[in-house]
């Protein structure tokens, strides 16, 4: 049987812009007239962007978000293939340097509407407690200006909207349960769980990832074709792209799509008056808003405020503390492969679908501080040709015998913390853009803390792998997540922003993305990032029109709005059980 | 109307029982006794209790099955919890017919039909949710191994059909013989078609037991779900171990012995029990191995939640069973009137 | 060991009998899979892309005819494709010259590296100076133990001439670019997925075995052949690139978390 009884399945039709198979984008979009000024520029429709703008929308404000990438047509643009998935990323130019330098690509940040979570594996754990408290704690990195429990009915939120699918309880940081219900294990998942359990060490099967195990609305639920990181044509992947641009749209929001934004512009009075961008034709054109918010990733957004350079703000906008790049941070993502007798087939199944964080607090037995997770990885042929060309040297004849044996081989994720840096930042390269804007220079290298936490969690990686069942074990040494770079904090002088995203320095400038966080604990940052969007947008929805005029700052934590889900929130999934740690209530 | 009031009928009925057993009977004797009874009770629809119980019990197997696959479905729609509380509504009325005869007169039925309903409903959204996935029907068997499972909604309707049975049936204590059965419940539905007189109509076979060839209907559709199910789930293991073949072979054997055993008698006495032993044997064999599946699984019984879930379904190879147990009865049942 | 290029073996070997294997049209444990076969399943843009990589290579266009004669006997030790037909080899150079021509890159540089195209540049002239410093000849008229021992030098780190251009060039990151694109362009292509067993395009079809490798029914089990890269290779062994080091500097960069 070569075809489909019904032929071979053909192109969509009819529908002009498809989001997913069967999700229809509410028409028309709102459009502002070109100079007509709005409430809010956001730049950058990703994690934060997105989520962002779908609630400031639905509150009744009046939104443009930017993105420089395209306006994803699921069902027309996006391919099931390694290759052709290039133009997910960011591929416009960064220069890596320093003794470790990042790899980018593929790695890290998206260009199109959705941004990273169109090609996020989509590990959603929360942070943990003591992520906020580590400078008190362990003496290392620095606090948080909020606590956990600020963020907690966010993570709940965020959750539920996406939503999240993972195990029934979750014993690591706040024990919690998840909407949606685990998904079935694939060969890599099978491995991890069978060596943690024959380590005695705790796993959990199935998740937290936000892909749907049952559909909702009018989202599939997953297929297991493995292709999560090439962009998730399904839909059952939640991307902001899916999960909130279209209610931020039927909320009367504008998406400009294809639109770079290159410059913040200030007015007399030092507030932001809005921004300069690129219009898809390459013209270079002005909109004005009442406030702006940065949304642009830990690369773009501390080049977007470096670049905004102008009179009274010569080392950048909200930079009088210098830490405008500074601190950026990555999680150590060394990947660890092993070979099996029975063939695994690891590219079937998300990539994302169990994990452990067992070894995510500091341990006092320990010569290093926090700690790091372990997670599944399921690198499709290309990716992992060159995780054989890294990790085993593999060329010529010996990396054809090696990929013969793909089906053979599962690859677990470790995921390690890092502590924040100040030598590691963003800067401006002397190289320009095709906009003729410099591009973003990074400076990575590795400190004591993290060489030792590094060591000792790629060699646990490394005996999960073997208790597995492998006979061979390799690793490569791989960096993931960046976040950082334009840091929160409760003193103007050594962060960016407060803990609203507020900056410092200008009334009605934020940023809302993973730079503004001050650490970054070994969870996978996109839940974090959309919940620290969530709690952005309450603020600035309670503060209402005093953010556009007022120099005022309320420090008042915002009640929590829940009534701002998208539309499909409620009536899906499963009840949440109450938190099992004791706390008082936020508020 | 009067005369058939039940508590009167009840008391001498019991007494014309207890008059058939001999006092002082030897042990072995009163079991061929018990026996005898039992298979008397069963042919002539005397064994209302217990077929109510079978149908709570069985519902609340499903019950426990749909429990977990819709929670693997993540109760995406409120829907989807319609099946928990039916089912479990279903099991209890199965206790309460097997106590009470106003019960199984009443709210037995009740449940059954609302259950029934809901499995069309669930049969209707299973088969959308196939349409739905990326396919859709133009990938039938991808779709059906990891969509919502098509025919799991019928078979969930097995139990609410035997409750529907047994709300007709008459109990072991009921009045005697010969007698032209009225409905012996006051209240029963079934008044208000037969308005006093007592045709010779279906109801009136079911309640007399007559319903042998109805009984081999049930067995032949719940066998063929059933071993559709087991087909479709050991498909998707590629048939890993030659014994997931066995289900595969059986279930349409049993469901064509069953489906001819309706029209032959013959075949109802001789060829359908073997063939409903083998599938009741075959079926706790298959429990057992999927007990030993779940076990095996990665993390094994330490992760027993979740390798129940995703494991081999522990509950389907009683479901087979299931099938094999009505094969069983409507071979002693006796068959409708000519 | 340096003389008679024609007349030595080229073809992997079957290490029990010394017999060459190959040439093959599809060469690896899945003889029977064939991921074009599957094409009616994907949908129709995916179609559209792979079947375009199948039937339309590109033209050279960035690269002179001295410089492609170069880097296709360096893609060929690379990834050598003698136990493949004619007929089922996969073009590499095509792929890596559509790329630099059209400036497609993948959004970062290594500071203290060129841009691709200039990387590319200036390693073909590197290993065509070591070529002339080693043996007086061109690297692609060399005999292929010779072009691999050439290649392994890259591979360690210790280039044996033109230095002034290594200074230039860091060779661990001229080397880890080299591979990438020879592996991006031979691995997206479906010969190179019926070779290992991978499945290809998966939508709106997908995968119900998810466990226990099983194949899918469209897929195929495993059917095993020993073999040895010619006696005459030393791309077989497996050494780290560029030496030890506790966290080499040169991660990889496929997308995974």
């Amino acid at each position: 049987m070569k075809a489909p009884p019904l032929g071979a399945f053909a192109a969509p039709n009819g529908e002009p812009h498809m989001p997913g198979p069967i999700q229809r984008l509410p028409r028309p979009m709102r459009t502002f007239a070109p100079g007509e000024e709005v409430d809010y520029v956001v730049v950058g429709v990703g994690a934060g962007g997105g989520v962002l703008t779908q609630r400031l929308a639905r509150a009744g404000f009046r939104v443009i978000a930017f993105d420089a990438g395209p306006f994803w047509d699921t069902e027309r643009d996006w391919v099931s293939d390694e290759q052709g998935a290039h133009d997910l990323y960011w591929n416009e130019m960064r220069i890596t340097g320093g003794d470790h330098p990042l790899a980018f690509g593929a790695n890290n940040s998206g260009k199109g509407v959705g941004g990273s979570t169109v090609h996020w594996a989509s590990f959603t754990p929360r942070l943990h407690p003591s992520d906020f408290r580590i400078h008190s704690n362990d003496g290392v990195g620095v606090d948080w200006p909020i606590a956990y429990d600020d963020l907690r009915p966010y993570y709940e939120l965020i959750e539920r909207e996406l939503p999240v699918a993972g195990p029934a309880y979750y014993p690591w940081g706040d024990p919690h349960n998840y909407p949606y219900a685990p998904h079935p294990l694939g060969g890599v998942g099978d491995a991890l769980v069978r060596g943690c359990t024959n380590l005695g060490i705790g796993v959990v099967a199935g998740g937290p990832v936000a892909i749907l195990s049952g559909s909702r609305a009018d989202r599939p639920h997953c297929i297991y074709r493995g292709f999560c990181i090439q962009g998730c044509k399904v839909g059952a992947k939640a991307s902001t792209l899916i999960t909130h641009v279209p209610d931020a749209i039927a909320n009367g929001a504008e998406i400009r799509a294809n639109c770079m934004v290159g410059r913040i512009e200030l007015g007399v009075d030092g507030r932001a008056r809005g921004v300069t961008y690129f219009d898809p034709a390459g013209r270079e054109r002005f909109q004005p808003a009442k406030a702006v918010v940065v949304a642009g990733y830990s690369i773009e957004t501390p080049r977007l405020l470096l670049n905004s350079a102008c009179s009274g703000f010569e080392n950048g906008l909200a930079n009088s503390s210098d830490c405008v790049g500074r601190y950026l941070m990555a999680q150590a993502g060394n990947v660890v492969l092993g070979r099996f007798e029975q063939p695994v087939r690891m590219y079937k199944a998300p990539p994302a679908h169990a994990l452990t964080e067992a070894f995510y607090e500091t341990d006092p037995r320990r010569d290093f501080a926090r700690g790091f997770a372990i997670q599944t990885v399921g690198p499709l042929p290309i990716a992992f040709a060159k995780q054989m060309m890294t990790a085993k040297g593999a060329w010529g004849w010996g990396l054809r015998q090696v990929m013969m044996d793909y089906n053979h081989w599962a690859a677990f994720g470790f995921l390690g913390e890092l502590l924040p840096n100040a030598a590691n930042r963003v800067q401006l390269a002397e190289e320009r853009d095709r906009h003729g804007l410099p591009v973003a220079k990074i400076t990575f290298r590795l400190f004591d803390n993290d060489k030792k936490l590094i060591a000792f969690g790629k060699q646990k990686t490394i005996d999960v792998m073997g208790a597995a069942g492998a006979q061979e074990v390799v690793q490569e040494a791989r960096y993931a997540h960046l976040v950082g770079a334009a840091r929160m904090g409760s003193d103007p002088r050594t962060s960016v922003v407060d803990g609203f995203g507020r900056t410092h320095d200008i009334d009605n400038l934020f940023v809302c993305d993973g730079s503004i966080m001050p650490t970054q604990g070994s969870a996978n940052p996109g839940l974090t990032i959309m919940a620290l969007a969530a709690r952005c947008a309450d603020y600035l929805i309670a503060q209402g029109a005093s953010i556009f005029t007022s120099s005022r700052r309320d420090t008042q934590a915002p009640p929590v709005r829940r009534d701002l889900s998208p539309p499909d929130t409620a009536g899906h999934g499963m009840p949440r059980l109450r938190s099992w740690r004791s706390t008082a209530p936020s508020r | 109307m009067a005369g058939h009031d039940s508590g009167l009928n009840e008391d001498g009925d019991r007494a014309a029982t207890q008059q058939i057993e001999p006092p002082f009977a030897p042990p072995t004797a009163r079991l061929e006794r018990n026996f005898a009874l039992a298979d008397r009770d069963i042919r002539e629809g005397r064994f209302q209790r217990w077929l109510a119980l079978i149908a709570g019990a069985s519902s609340a197997l499903s019950g426990l099955e749909v429990t977990y696959e819709h929670y693997r479905g993540g109760y995406s729609r409120r829907i989807m919890y319609t099946p928990l509380v039916l089912s479990s509504a279903l099991a209890a009325s199965g206790v309460a017919a097997f106590v009470s005869p106003r019960a199984a007169k009443t709210l037995l039925p009740f449940v059954s039909v609302m259950t029934l309903a809901d499995c069309g409903i669930g049969f209707y959204f299973h088969v959308r949710g196939i349409a739905r996935k990326p396919g859709g029907w133009r990938l039938p068997i991808t779709n059906m191994v990891m969509g919502p499972p098509v025919f799991a909604p019928l078979l969930f309707g097995t139990s609410a059909y035997l409750g529907l049975i047994a709300s007709f049936l008459r109990r072991s204590d009921s009045p005697g013989n010969g007698a032209l059965p009225l409905p012996t419940h006051s209240a029963h539905w079934a008044h208000a078609f037969v308005h006093g007189h007592e045709p010779i109509d279906w109801r009136q076979d079911l309640r007399e037991g007559r319903f042998g060839g109805q009984m081999a209907l049930a067995a032949a559709i719940s066998a063929a779900l059933s071993g559709f199910e087991a087909w479709y789930s050991h498909y998707k293991n590629n048939f890993r171990y030659g014994v997931q073949w066995t289900p595969v072979v059986i279930a349409p054997l049993m469901s064509v012995t069953a489906l001819v055993a309706t029209r032959s008698v013959r075949v109802a006495h001789a060829g359908l029990p073997i063939v409903s032993a083998l599938a009741v044997a075959n079926g706790s064999i298959g429990f057992a191995y999927h007990v030993r599946g779940v076990l095996r699984r990665p993390g094994g019984a330490r992760k027993l939640v979740y390798n129940i879930i995703y494991g081999p379904p522990i509950f389907a190879p009683l479901l087979f069973a299931a099938s094999g147990f009505f094969g069983l009865l409507a071979s002693l049942l006796r068959r409708r009137r000519q | 060991m340096t003389m008679l290029p024609r007349t030595i073996e080229m073809r992997p070997v079957d290490p029990q009998t010394g017999a060459p294997v190959g040439p093959l049209a599809q060469p690896g444990y899945y003889p029977d899979f064939h991921t074009l076969d599957q094409q009616s399943y994907w949908d129709a843009k995916t179609r559209a892309v792979v079947i375009d990589r199948v039937d339309n290579v590109p033209p050279i266009r960035f690269f002179n005819g001295q410089q492609a004669r170069t880097l296709t006997a360096i893609c060929d030790r690379i990834l050598p494709q003698d136990d493949r037909d004619e007929a089922h080899r996969i073009p590499i150079v095509p792929q890596i010259d559509r790329r630099l021509f059209e400036d497609i890159g993948d959004g970062y540089r290594y500071e203290g590296m060129p841009p691709d195209p200039e990387a590319f540049t200036l390693g073909i002239e590197a290993i065509e100076q070591i070529a002339q410093a080693m043996h007086g000849r061109d690297f692609a008229s060399l005999g292929p133990p010779d072009q691999e021992h050439i290649l392994r030098s890259l591979h360690d780190g210790t280039p044996g001439a033109a230095h002034d251009i290594w200074l230039r060039l860091p060779v661990e990151r001229f080397w880890t670019l080299l591979v990438t694109d020879c592996v991006s362009a031979y691995y997206a292509h479906p010969y190179a997925w019926d070779e290992i067993g991978f499945g290809g395009p998966a939508y709106p079809r997908a995968y119900m075995r998810l466990e226990n490798g099983e194949p899918e029914p469209w897929e195929s089990e495993e059917q095993r052949y020993a073999w040895n890269p010619p006696r005459w290779s030393v791309s077989g062994a497996f050494e780290p690139v560029g030496g030890k080091e506790e966290q080499p500097a040169s991660p990889s960069q496929g997308g995974m978390h």
